[in-house]
């Protein structure tokens, strides 16, 4: 503890001299589910700036922009099918607690030129670091499924890699635009904004969004929840009825 | 046009959904079948989770069967003593085949059941309905004058205890394969998301020998009110049925069914039976062979539990 403050204090110090901050924001806080939603683009923007307080008048890079943005945690399973009996069945499974539904990261350039792997595995940025998800899996499988997982989810389209995904519009003004695929999962995503220079990060940001069924989608997934058997009467009733109907107008 | 499916988190297209449903139901309208068996597989191949299809098409599969069901009944072709019996014992069947659903949905191997019970299942009636199909339109070809077996020939198990007797289908039977009849397809029903129409007309005709005339009513008021039941019994324990899904398989199986009965009058029947064993053993095959042959990715995932936020 005392260590990690001592280290801050000197983050402080040493940020002191010439500071820079990350001013940023997300083009919507709410992405709104309604019955047409067919997926929705967000753009990322922010700028860099001095240090409220600081002697400093202006910035100087070069500066590199690496935007995480994270969905909200599931338990999700991976499963491995093998050969029983000449019929392929899901033998080997690994389960992982707080496995992101969706993961991005955008950067503006390749990942490994920004900065060193000692860094990226610390900030947890590659899409398949250790730290992401966890399991009670033994080791090698736990690495092995996790791998075919984050594979299974960039084919999804929910996890994705785009080095060329934040754009400098000026030395100190960046966008980046995140796609939600329609079946980005609803719930709270948070987006982290990382400022590197010299392959340092010298400042973080950290904004959020939420992705939310509303009007009669949200009704009906609360309902299917809350009452399930009012729900199910109704899908029935709604079902005879359709057929009656049909019958009905279709009778010569 | 997109229309966003609320319990599947996904978004589909709308015209490929009614258009799906509208031609299953043709089908259905056309062979007197409830089409689950086709529908089901069709949505999990274009990428509806398994659990969701199958919740899901149990609720068309109420629309599609109660326009047929309601029109033999008001021609009086419903056996409603026999009926009775066939509900019963299949919504407790039902209750059986939901809990085994959700056993094997924790246990991750709900697709390869589902893939294994419809390979065994269509495998076996199809093959049995392309043999009685094809005999019968030999025997046409040949002369022959087939005479309808007639409804008083017993089997063995007929003569079971508790003999009851059915008025309208003029049967004195016993019971007990009526009960195990009705369960059985409660269960497989409720696995499986089918009304099981394609078994129970078979079983109905050549087990239980209940007359022709009274068959196609019977066996669809059978699959409406079990279907009724599997849908509240996978909203209450699976929370996966999709009421938007469903409405868009209702509306264009409803259409679909109408139109597929009428073409069907143009057909005769041994001939009809002939082409529903092809498309019953088709399906059969395509799950028989993505049994067998190695999958492009031997990995494939899932998420645990109950949705997350909503």
């Amino acid at each position: 503890m005392r260590r990690l403050l001592i280290a801050l204090g000197f983050g402080i110090l040493a940020s002191g001299a010439d500071a820079e901050q990350l001013v940023t924001q997300v083009s919507s806080e709410e992405v709104a589910i309604t019955s047409s939603f067919a997926g929705q683009t967000l753009t990322l923007f922010g700028t860099i700036a001095p240090e409220a307080g600081s002697e400093q008048k202006f910035v100087e890079g070069p500066y590199h922009v690496v935007v995480t943005v994270t969905g909200p945690l599931q338990r999700r399973v991976a499963r491995k099918m093998t050969n029983a009996f000449g019929v392929w069945i899901n033998t080997e499974q690994a389960v992982y607690e707080e496995f992101p539904s969706f993961y991005q990261v955008l950067s503006d350039a390749k990942l490994d030129t920004i900065t060193n792997p000692v860094t990226l595995a610390e900030t947890a940025i590659p899409l398949d670091s250790p730290s992401i998800g966890k399991t009670s899996a033994p080791y090698p499988q736990s690495q092995l499924f996790r791998g075919e997982l984050v594979k299974l989810m960039e084919r999804k389209g929910l996890y994705r890699l785009n080095e060329q995904g934040v754009i400098f519009r000026s030395d100190t003004f960046y966008f980046a635009q995140v796609v939600l695929p329609s079946d980005a999962p609803p719930g709270p995503y948070i987006a982290h904004t990382y400022l590197f220079k010299d392959g340092e990060i010298i400042a973080r940001k950290t904004n959020g969004f939420s992705v939310r069924k509303i009007g009669f989608e949200r009704f009906l997934g609360l309902a299917s929840r809350q009452q399930p058997l009012l729900y199910g009467l109704v899908c029935v009733v709604l079902a005879l009825f359709t057929g009656w109907l049909g019958g009905v107008v279709f009778r010569r | 046009m997109q229309v966003y499916l609320p319990i599947a988190e996904l978004s589909m297209n709308l015209f490929f959904l009614v258009g799906i449903g509208g031609a299953v139901g043709f089908l259905s309208g056309l062979f007197g079948v409830g089409g689950g068996f086709l529908l089901t597989p069709l949505l999990i191949f274009s990428g509806v989770p398994s659990s969701v299809a199958v919740a899901s098409v149990t609720g068309q599969v109420v629309a599609a069967s109660t326009s047929g069901a309601l029109s033999y009944y008001r021609r009086g072709q419903i056996d409603l003593h026999l009926s009775i019996y066939l509900v019963l014992s299949s919504i407790l069947g039902s209750f059986l085949g939901v809990w085994i659903f959700g056993v094997l949905r924790a246990l991750g191997q709900l697709d390869l059941f589902i893939s294994l019970g419809f390979l065994i299942l269509l495998g076996f009636v199809g093959t049995l309905m392309m043999v009685e199909a094809v005999r019968s339109i030999l025997k046409r070809r040949a002369g022959i004058v087939v005479r309808e077996k007639l409804p008083n020939q017993h089997n063995w198990f007929h003569g079971l205890p508790f003999r009851v007797r059915f008025k309208k289908s003029r049967l004195y039977i016993s019971v007990v394969p009526v009960l195990l009849l009705g369960f059985c397809i409660g269960v497989v029903g409720a696995l499986l998301g089918i009304g099981g129409g394609f078994i129970l007309v078979p079983a109905l005709v050549y087990l239980l020998r209940v007359p022709g005339n009274m068959v196609i009513g019977t066996s669809l008021l059978q699959v409406v009110a079990m279907m009724a039941a599997t849908t509240i019994l996978h909203a209450v324990t699976s929370q996966s049925v999709d009421i938007i899904l469903a409405f868009c398989l209702m509306v264009g199986g409803t259409v679909g069914a109408q139109f597929g009965a009428s073409a069907g009058k143009y057909l005769r029947g041994e001939q009809l039976r002939a082409l529903l064993a092809l498309l019953v053993l088709a399906v059969a095959i395509r799950f028989g062979v993505s049994l067998v042959i190695p999958p492009s990715n031997p990995f494939s995932m899932a998420v645990m539990g109950i949705g997350g936020a909503i």
